[in-house]
């Protein structure tokens, strides 16, 4: 029985044990042939790329920059250190006294690491102010949270000075009627 | 007990006289198969020598000069130099005119026309003394880049039996003048075109597995945004937004649906969007930041960064969000996957003091550092697996580069003044 077994096997192996080359016969060749046929011309042609005009999505708020301090982080941290709560103090305190201007938190950071994950973290260091901003009582639907990781930096020389400054979350303040 | 002590013992002699008799089987089978010139599979790679004339007719020196940088730069060839050619172009070719200098493979072509160009080229088998390709091309004049790297595919897959890249793309973002753009440009770093879409922030574009489309996250108005660029119908549209972050994200191979990062319940979280019904669906959930996902080629499970260990590192898991692990445990920043198109290695950016380019086996094992000087990101592979395409900050501004996939011939493609990053090997 044993025999029959081994046998089945090698019959096995020599129908496909040898393994297959993936390699495939170059156009138009005959084994032994010297000289070729000529086929058509192929015909080199490519899709044609023309520009595209963005849609038109611009605010629809007059944006004031430079009211407040801006908010510093750590690298690669987004936690708020304890030297900025009153920045943030007078931040909910003029949004208080302010009813109708809307706040946006720009989360930023330096531009050391990757471009996605840079937007990821601004987002949270963004997140991070309007959080606290909640904790004294600025109402929810007047702040926006936008990232810009590091795509717009303040500096942007290769030290920590400028990586520092860039580190930020930045406050705009947003009026209606444009 | 006689009769099994016999089987036995046949067992063993029969089966050691047939191994001989399979193996001349297996020998005899490979030489009915066609001529492998370079077997690219092989681990150490010899050179194959080759001669490529100047191409006689209109454009001939643009076209033997474009085919010579496509083969060279695979690492497989040696281009021998047109000084050292005994044999006179106008000459029949004569292969006691090659082995004698080494050479292995002769290209000869010529050119016809002004407007239109009719190219005809034949490559020779010096040792065998007979034609492997001969063929004759059209096009445009404007296509005549296009044209060379279709003869350069064709010659490498006569020689090593494989797909050439030399008429893939690379997809990126630049900046000119302070405002983000997409750009487009061939592989080797020509014809550079720079897609319409400016006046805003862009990230990294992503192709659709059949590379008629991108999409990409822009900022517009105050809000991220993700958009799909047809390139067959040349339209873009937006295709989700919401509060907060959105970034895109990778195609699943069937191509009506991607994985993105968003923000839009809170923390950045995973999401699967379906283009056929517009829905999107929680993948993640987890306090800290997970982005950049990047689908494996065969569509079951998907790479991504997460910080809930407590810095950035690439993780893995099933296409459904489950069965999470991580994969890279060296360093402190580990960002940026992408597969290789066999799904064999990921490649991503890791911090070793500055950025580099790493490659990993999906079970982590494996890792290899490529790249050395400056700050290296975005990598992303060829789609036969043999390059990848990174940016690179090492001479001051930050450029496409591409280079082999085991970190040899690193060049910068994209001009010196243009400040580029981003970039995306096109599917094909």
């Amino acid at each position: 029985m044993k025999k029959y077994w081994v046998f089945l096997a090698l019959v096995l192996i020599v129908a496909f044990g040898c393994k297959q080359r993936v390699v495939t016969q170059p156009e138009g060749q005959q084994p032994g042939q010297q000289q070729q046929e000529m086929k058509a011309a192929e015909k080199i042609q490519e899709q044609k790329v023309a520009s595209v005009a963005p849609e038109d999505v611009s605010g629809k708020y007059l944006e004031t920059s430079g009211m407040f301090e801006d908010i510093l982080f750590d690298f690669d941290k987004y936690d708020i250190k304890p030297q900025y709560k009153t920045v943030l103090q007078s931040v909910s305190s003029w949004m208080t006294k302010n009813s109708s201007p809307k706040l946006s938190v720009e989360g930023h950071c330096d531009d050391r690491g990757t471009n996605e994950y840079n937007l990821a973290l601004g987002d949270r260091r963004a997140k991070a102010v309007k959080d606290y901003l909640l904790s004294l009582g600025v109402p929810s639907a007047r702040i926006d949270t936008i990232s810009y990781g590091e795509e717009k930096p303040l500096c942007t020389d290769q030290n920590e000075e400028c990586w520092s400054k860039n580190r930020r979350a930045h406050f705009v303040v947003l009026n209606k009627g444009k | 007990m006689n009769r099994k002590y016999k089987v036995q013992g046949s067992g063993f002699k029969i089966p050691a006289y047939i191994f001989l008799l399979l193996t001349m089987h297996c020998l005899q089978f490979a030489a009915a198969d066609a001529k492998v010139y370079i077997d690219i599979t092989s681990p150490a790679v010899r050179k194959l020598p080759i001669a490529i004339y100047d191409f006689d007719g209109p454009a001939g020196q643009e076209i033997s000069e474009t085919i010579r940088n496509d083969l060279t730069f695979t690492g497989l060839f040696m281009y021998i130099d047109k000084a050292s050619y005994i044999e006179a172009f106008s000459q029949p070719f004569n292969p006691k005119n090659w082995t004698p200098l080494g050479i292995e493979a002769v290209v000869k072509g010529s050119s016809l026309g002004e407007k239109d160009l009719t190219v005809t080229v034949t490559l020779y088998d010096t040792f065998d003394g007979k034609e492997i390709l001969k063929k004759q091309y059209q096009t445009g004049k404007e296509l005549v880049r296009q044209l060379s790297h279709s003869i350069a595919n064709d010659i490498y897959k006569a020689l090593t039996g494989m797909h050439g890249v030399f008429r893939t793309k690379i997809a990126f973002v630049a900046e000119d003048e302070r405002e983000k753009s997409i750009y487009i440009m061939d592989w080797d770093g020509h014809r550079i075109k720079k897609l319409g879409l400016k006046g805003t922030l862009v990230l990294t574009p992503h192709w659709s597995p059949d590379g008629t489309k991108i999409i990409y996250s822009s900022e517009r108005g105050r809000q991220w945004g993700i958009f799909l660029l047809d390139f067959l119908k040349m339209t873009e549209k937006r295709i989700f937004t919401s509060r907060g972050t959105n970034m895109a994200g990778d195609f699943f191979p069937r191509g009506d649906s991607f994985v993105f990062s968003s923000t839009k319940d809170g923390t950045p979280d995973l999401y699967i969007f379906d283009m056929g019904d517009n829905k999107s669906k929680k993948l993640t959930s987890s306090y800290g930041i997970e982005v950049s996902p990047a689908v494996s080629p065969d569509g079951s499970r998907i790479a991504f960064v997460s910080d809930r260990g407590g810095s950035p590192q690439i993780y893995l898991m099933r296409s459904d969000g489950s069965d999470v692990r991580r994969v890279s445990f060296e360093g402190s920043y580990n960002t940026s996957p992408s597969w290789s198109p066999n799904g064999d290695r990921i490649v991503f950016s890791c911090r070793r003091g500055k950025n580099q380019i790493c490659v990993v086996k999906p079970d982590g094992t494996e890792l290899f550092q490529l790249t050395e000087y400056g700050n290296n990101e975005d990598p992303s592979f060829s789609p036969d697996g043999r390059y990848i395409t990174f940016s690179s900050d090492r001479d001051g501004i930050k450029g496409i580069y591409i280079m082999r996939a085991n970190g040899e011939a690193q060049k910068k493609i994209t001009p010196r003044g243009l400040k580029a990053f981003g970039p995306r090997w096109s599917p094909n």
